[in-house]
């Protein structure tokens, strides 16, 4: 298994949080496929800071409350 | 699962499908003239065109089942997946290269060494989608 990057993120839970935006949708907003959403998720990619600051946008939060360092 | 990793498993079937047809056609002449068999272009345009028909009618049929993915361009991670496998396919083509040329050197067989050389480009295209498989399924 490769290794994980040691990002943490809070997309599945910011996504619930904002209508239960589903992972195609976000996906089109940021321009990312729907598997790669699936990939951040589970903490299998780390994206781009353009994505991030896409995510964090679409959200309407800072980048630091959707992404943290898992120390 | 992403249109280009299916893509990646159509055509790593259809590139060990034709490796194996082109090899056993290789081994098959070895047996009967006793020595290597010289590189025969019959084999080879054969090798060609059965790749290159069988892959635009299986990337066809694909693309039409899913139109949408199949015209998206790939996106960022994709896109890494897809510069990796390319990079790592490119050691396994250099390695049968590499010992295609040493091969040559001390037994001065040229029948082997193409027949060395040709097997290290289809292995290291099968290589380049596997690695793609790999990549999407482990994470990159």
């Amino acid at each position: 298994m490769a290794k994980r990057p040691p990002i943490t993120n809070r997309v599945r839970e910011l996504r619930e949080e904002h209508g239960q935006l589903s992972q195609a949708a976000l996906g089109e907003s940021i321009g990312v496929t729907r598997q790669t959403v699936i990939a951040i998720e589970q903490g299998r990619y780390s994206p781009s800071l353009e994505s991030a600051f896409r995510i964090a946008r679409l959200f309407g939060v800072g980048i630091e409350d959707v992404f943290g360092w898992d120390e | 699962m992403p249109f280009r990793e299916k893509t990646a498993y159509i055509m790593t079937a259809i590139l060990v499908a034709g490796a194996v047809f082109y090899f056993n056609k290789v081994i098959s002449l070895s047996q009967a003239i006793g020595e290597t068999a010289p590189p025969v272009l019959g084999f080879v345009i054969a090798y060609v065109i059965l790749i290159v028909i069988v892959s635009i009618i299986a990337m066809s049929a694909l693309g039409m089942a899913t139109p949408r993915e199949a015209n998206a361009p790939a996106d960022e991670r994709e896109q890494r997946i897809l510069d990796k496998a390319g990079h790592w396919s490119g050691y396994v083509l250099a390695t049968g290269v590499f010992a295609g040329l040493l091969h040559y050197s001390v037994t001065l067989d040229g029948n082997l060494m193409f027949h060395i050389l040709f097997g290290s480009l289809m292995a290291s295209q099968i290589a380049e989608y596997v690695l793609q498989i790999m990549l999407y399924r482990r994470g990159v």
